[in-house]
C-alpha cells in the first residue's frame, strides 16, 4: 500500500492548511455530513464553476456547528447560539451573489433558533441550510432536544422525556421552503445530492441530516456506538414515497427520508432586485 | 412606483427620529434591520422608504435578536449597517452586541430610550439604558455611546456614529430619549460635499494565517466577505487570525483587553462635552434632553448672581474622564442631572469625588426633565 | 483496480468508530495489529484485490482517513 500523506485526500484542498486533525468524537456523524457537503461543492466546482470562495458558511453553537468552522477554507461566521440563520439573512441580503450556507445542529436551529428558521423559510431567501439532527444536545453533555424521541432518559429528563418531538423537515416545508429533504448519515450519497440540489436551488433549501452522536445519544438511547446507530438508521428509514401507502402506526419511530418539497417560488433576493431596478429607473 | 427621496439640503422642521433617519442615509447607511418599537418605529418607517431607492436594504426582522444578527451579518458582507430600537429591544440584543464587540464588527445601534423597567411607558422618555448600553452584555468590554440633545444632533451624530464605527470596528450607540425622538425642531441638512465620511479599511489579500484580522489596537483591516479572503470570524476567544483559541492565557487576555484598548485610545475621534464653567462654580453635569434643563438652570442661577456652570456630555461612553476630572478640579461641586435614578452618576463620582463633592439630582417626577427653577434652587443650596 | 489508502494517523480507531469495517460490502477491513500515534487502532485492508471501488469506506469515514481512487491502472504481471 502506497503511503499517502493526509494532504492527499481529495477533499483536503477544501480545508484550512494549518489544521491537522478533526475535532469530532470517534464515530460522530458530523464528518460524514461534512464530507457530503464538500463532495457536493467539489462536483459543483466542476459542473458549475463554483469555488469555495463563492460561499459564506455560517454556523451556530454545538458540535454540528464545528463542521465548517474552523475547517473549511472559506469565509466563515461562527455565531451565537441559535442565530446562524439570522446572521446568514443579513449576509445574503447584503451580498446577494454569495452562496450562503448554514450548517448547524437540531438544538441550535429548531429550539433556540426556531423562530429564525421558520421566518427564513417563509421569506424563501436563497440560503442552503443543513441541519445535522442527532436528537440531543451533545456538546453540553446530553440534554433533551426538541427532536429527542419521547421516553428517553437524557440528563435533563432523568425520568424519561415527557414531551413530543418536532419533525423539523415537515415544519420547514409548512413554513414555505422551496426545497426540503431529509436523509441520514446512512445515506451519504443521497445527502450529497440533496445538498447539491439545495445549493443550486434558488430559494430556501433545507436538508435535515439525521446523524449519530455515539457518545451522548448512543448512551441515552441504549443504541451504543456509531455502527449500531447507523444500523438503526438503516432499519428505520422509510422512503417518503413508500410511507404514503403505510399505516400511521407502522410509521411510529420511523425516519422518513427523501424530498419533502421541491417547488418554484420567487426568491426574496430576486424580489429585492426587481424593486431596486424599479426604483432606480424612476430616479433617472 | 414612486421612490421616496431624502430631504434636500437646507433648513427643515422635522421630528427627531426623522432627522436621525436622514442622517443615517447621509452617513452612507445601506442596510437596516429593525423591529417595530415605540418610540423608535419612525426610524424604521423612514429608512424603509429611503434605503431601497438608494440601493440599500431594509429588513423588518422577526424579532430584535434577528435584527442585530442580520445587521452584523450585513456588516461582514461589507455594508454600513444599523438597527434602531428602544430599551426592551436593546435588552434582547445584548448577546448580539457582545458578538459585535468580540468580532470587531462596525455597527450603529440606535436606542430611543423610554420609561422602564419592563414595558413601562413606551412613549415617555427616560435615560433608562445608559448603563445597559455599556454593560448590558456579559463580559468586560468597551463601546462608544453618543447622546444627542436636539433634532440637529440626531442628524449630526448619525454621521459621527457611522464614522466611529468604521474607524474603530466596534458597535457605536446613539442614545436619544423618547422626547427627542418625537419632538420637532429645526434641522439644517448640509449639502453632501460638506460631509466627511469614513470607510473601514479592508484587508487586501493573503490568507488568514499570514494576516492580522483582529486584535490590533490600531484597528486591523477588516476581512470582509466575498473577496476570497477566507476570513474566520467567531465569538469564541480567538487569536489575531480569528482562529479559536481556548487554551493560551496570553490569547485570552488579548482577546478581552485589546478591543477595549482599541476604543479607549481614540477618544480624540469622539465628540467632546460642551463646557461652560469657570473656577469655583457649581457645575451641572448633564446629557441629552436634560442638558437643556441644565443650561436653562445655569442661566437662571447666573441671573441671581450664583456661580454656576455646566458640562454637557455628548459622548457618554467611554466616559469623558479627563474632562470630568478637569471640571471637578475647577468646580466648587458637581451636580449630576439625569432623567433616571442615577445611572451615569456613580461613574462620574468615581472620576470626580477626589477633587470636589459630587451630588445627584433627578427630576421631581421621573419621566419629566428637570424644572430649571428646581435645579437653580438646588444650586443655591450648594452655594456659599 | 481501485486503490484504497488508509491514513492511519487521521483514524479515530475501529473500537469506537469502526464504520469502515461495517459498511464495506465485501467485509474487507479488519483491525490493524498496530496502533497509530494516538494509541488508537486503525483498520487494515485484508484483501485489496476484492475491492470493487464502491467508495463506501471513504464516504462513511468521519475523519477523512480513507481514500479510494478508482480506475488506477496497475502494470499487469
Amino acid at each position: 500500500m502506497k503511503p499517502l500523506s493526509p494532504a492527499e485526500h481529495p477533499l483536503r484542498k477544501y480545508f484550512r492548511p494549518h489544521l491537522k486533525r478533526t475535532t469530532t468524537c470517534p464515530g460522530c456523524g458530523n464528518g460524514i455530513v461534512g464530507q457530503a457537503v464538500l463532495w457536493a461543492i467539489d462536483e459543483l466546482s466542476r459542473e458549475d464553476g463554483l469555488s469555495l470562495d463563492d460561499f459564506a458558511f455560517v454556523s451556530g453553537i454545538g458540535c454540528s456547528a464545528w463542521v465548517p468552522s474552523p475547517s473549511f477554507a472559506a469565509d466563515t461566521l461562527h455565531t451565537t447560539h441559535g442565530r446562524p440563520i439570522a446572521f446568514a439573512t443579513g449576509i445574503k441580503l447584503a451580498l446577494p451573489r454569495q452562496k450562503v450556507m448554514v450548517i448547524s445542529g437540531d438544538g441550535d436551529l429548531s429550539a433556540i433558533g426556531g423562530n429564525h428558521l421558520i421566518h427564513a423559510a417563509r421569506r424563501n431567501l436563497d440560503l442552503t441550510v443543513v441541519m445535522i439532527n442527532n436528537g440531543i444536545y451533545g456538546m453540553t453533555g446530553g440534554q433533551t432536544a426538541p427532536t429527542t424521541p419521547p421516553g428517553l432518559r437524557t440528563v435533563t429528563s432523568p425520568y424519561g422525556t415527557l414531551e413530543p418531538n418536532f419533525q423539523v423537515a415537515e415544519l420547514v416545508r409548512a413554513a414555505g421552503a422551496a426545497y426540503v429533504a431529509r436523509w441520514t448519515t446512512y445515506h451519504p450519497r443521497q445527502l450529497r445530492r440533496a445538498v447539491k440540489k439545495g445549493i443550486r436551488k434558488e430559494g430556501f433549501a433545507f436538508i435535515e441530516a439525521v446523524s449519530q452522536c455515539p457518545v451522548q445519544y448512543g448512551r441515552v438511547s441504549g443504541l451504543g456506538k456509531a455502527v449500531e446507530i447507523l444500523e438503526h438508521f438503516r432499519r428505520n428509514s422509510v422512503r417518503l414515497e413508500a410511507a404514503r401507502g403505510m399505516d400511521p402506526l407502522e410509521l411510529e419511530g420511523k425516519i422518513l427520508v427523501g424530498e419533502l418539497a421541491d417547488r418554484q417560488e420567487e426568491e426574496l433576493g430576486r424580489r429585492w432586485r426587481r424593486l431596486h431596478q424599479a426604483l432606480s429607473g424612476e430616479a433617472a | 412606483m414612486k421612490a421616496h427621496r431624502p430631504l434636500p439640503p437646507g433648513i427643515h422642521f422635522i421630528q427627531g427620529n426623522q432627522a436621525l433617519a436622514e442622517g443615517a442615509l447621509a452617513a452612507g447607511c445601506d442596510f437596516m434591520a429593525g423591529y417595530p418599537i415605540t418610540p423608535a418605529s419612525e426610524i424604521a418607517n423612514r429608512l424603509s422608504q429611503l434605503l431601497p431607492p438608494a440601493g440599500g436594504v431594509f429588513l423588518q426582522s422577526e424579532d430584535e435578536i434577528a435584527a442585530i444578527c442580520a445587521a452584523i451579518g450585513a456588516s461582514w458582507a461589507g455594508r454600513k449597517a444599523m438597527t434602531a430600537t428602544s430599551g426592551p429591544g436593546l435588552s434582547l440584543m445584548q448577546e448580539g452586541i457582545g458578538f459585535a464587540v468580540a468580532t470587531e464588527t462596525p455597527l450603529v445601534i440606535v436606542d430611543v430610550m423610554r420609561f422602564g423597567p419592563s414595558t413601562g411607558v413606551p412613549s415617555v422618555g427616560l435615560a433608562g439604558d445608559v448603563v445597559q448600553a455599556a454593560r448590558g452584555s456579559h463580559g468586560d468590554y468597551q463601546i462608544v455611546a453618543l447622546c444627542p440633545e436636539s433634532a440637529q444632533e440626531m442628524f449630526d451624530f448619525m454621521i459621527q456614529a457611522f464614522n466611529l464605527a468604521e474607524s474603530l470596528r466596534c458597535p457605536v450607540f446613539v442614545l436619544p430619549d423618547g422626547f427627542l425622538g418625537h419632538m420637532r425642531e429645526q434641522v439644517r441638512i448640509p449639502p453632501r460635499e460638506e460631509l466627511k465620511l469614513v470607510e473601514r479599511r479592508l484587508a487586501q489579500g493573503g490568507d488568514p494565517m499570514s494576516r492580522v484580522d483582529f486584535l490590533d489596537p490600531q484597528v486591523a483591516p477588516m476581512p470582509v466577505f466575498g473577496r476570497g479572503l477566507k476570513a474566520h470570524v467567531t465569538g469564541s476567544c480567538h487569536d489575531r487570525h480569528g482562529m479559536r483559541n481556548l487554551t493560551d492565557p496570553q490569547v485570552m487576555h488579548a482577546y478581552a483587553t485589546v478591543p477595549q484598548e482599541k476604543v479607549l485610545r481614540r477618544r480624540d475621534l469622539m465628540p467632546p462635552p460642551a463646557a461652560d464653567y469657570q473656577e469655583g462654580e457649581v457645575v451641572l453635569v448633564a446629557y441629552g434632553t436634560v442638558a437643556r434643563s441644565a443650561r436653562a438652570a445655569v442661566a437662571l442661577a447666573r441671573q441671581r448672581g450664583l456661580a454656576a456652570g455646566s458640562l454637557c456630555l455628548k459622548t457618554l461612553w467611554p466616559l469623558p474622564a479627563a474632562e470630568l476630572a478637569r471640571a471637578a478640579r475647577a468646580a466648587r461641586a458637581l451636580l449630576v442631572l439625569e432623567n433616571n435614578t442615577g445611572q451615569l452618576f456613580p461613574y462620574v463620582k468615581a472620576e470626580a469625588a477626589a477633587h470636589c463633592p459630587v451630588e445627584f439630582m433627578g427630576p421631581r417626577l421621573l419621566g419629566q426633565i428637570h424644572e430649571p427653577e428646581a435645579v437653580a434652587a438646588r444650586i443655591q443650596e450648594m452655594s456659599p | 483496480m481501485p486503490q484504497v489508502t488508509i491514513l492511519s494517523q487521521s483514524c479515530k480507531g475501529v473500537e469506537d468508530c469502526g464504520l469502515c469495517l461495517h459498511v464495506c460490502p465485501q467485509g474487507l477491513f479488519s483491525p490493524s495489529e498496530q496502533t497509530n500515534q494516538a494509541g488508537l487502532v486503525p483498520p487494515r485492508l485484508e484483501d485489496a484485490q476484492s475491492c470493487t471501488g464502491c467508495e463506501n469506506c471513504m464516504l462513511y469515514c468521519p475523519d477523512l482517513a480513507i481514500v479510494v481512487e478508482k480506475g488506477r491502472r496497475e502494470a499487469k504481471p
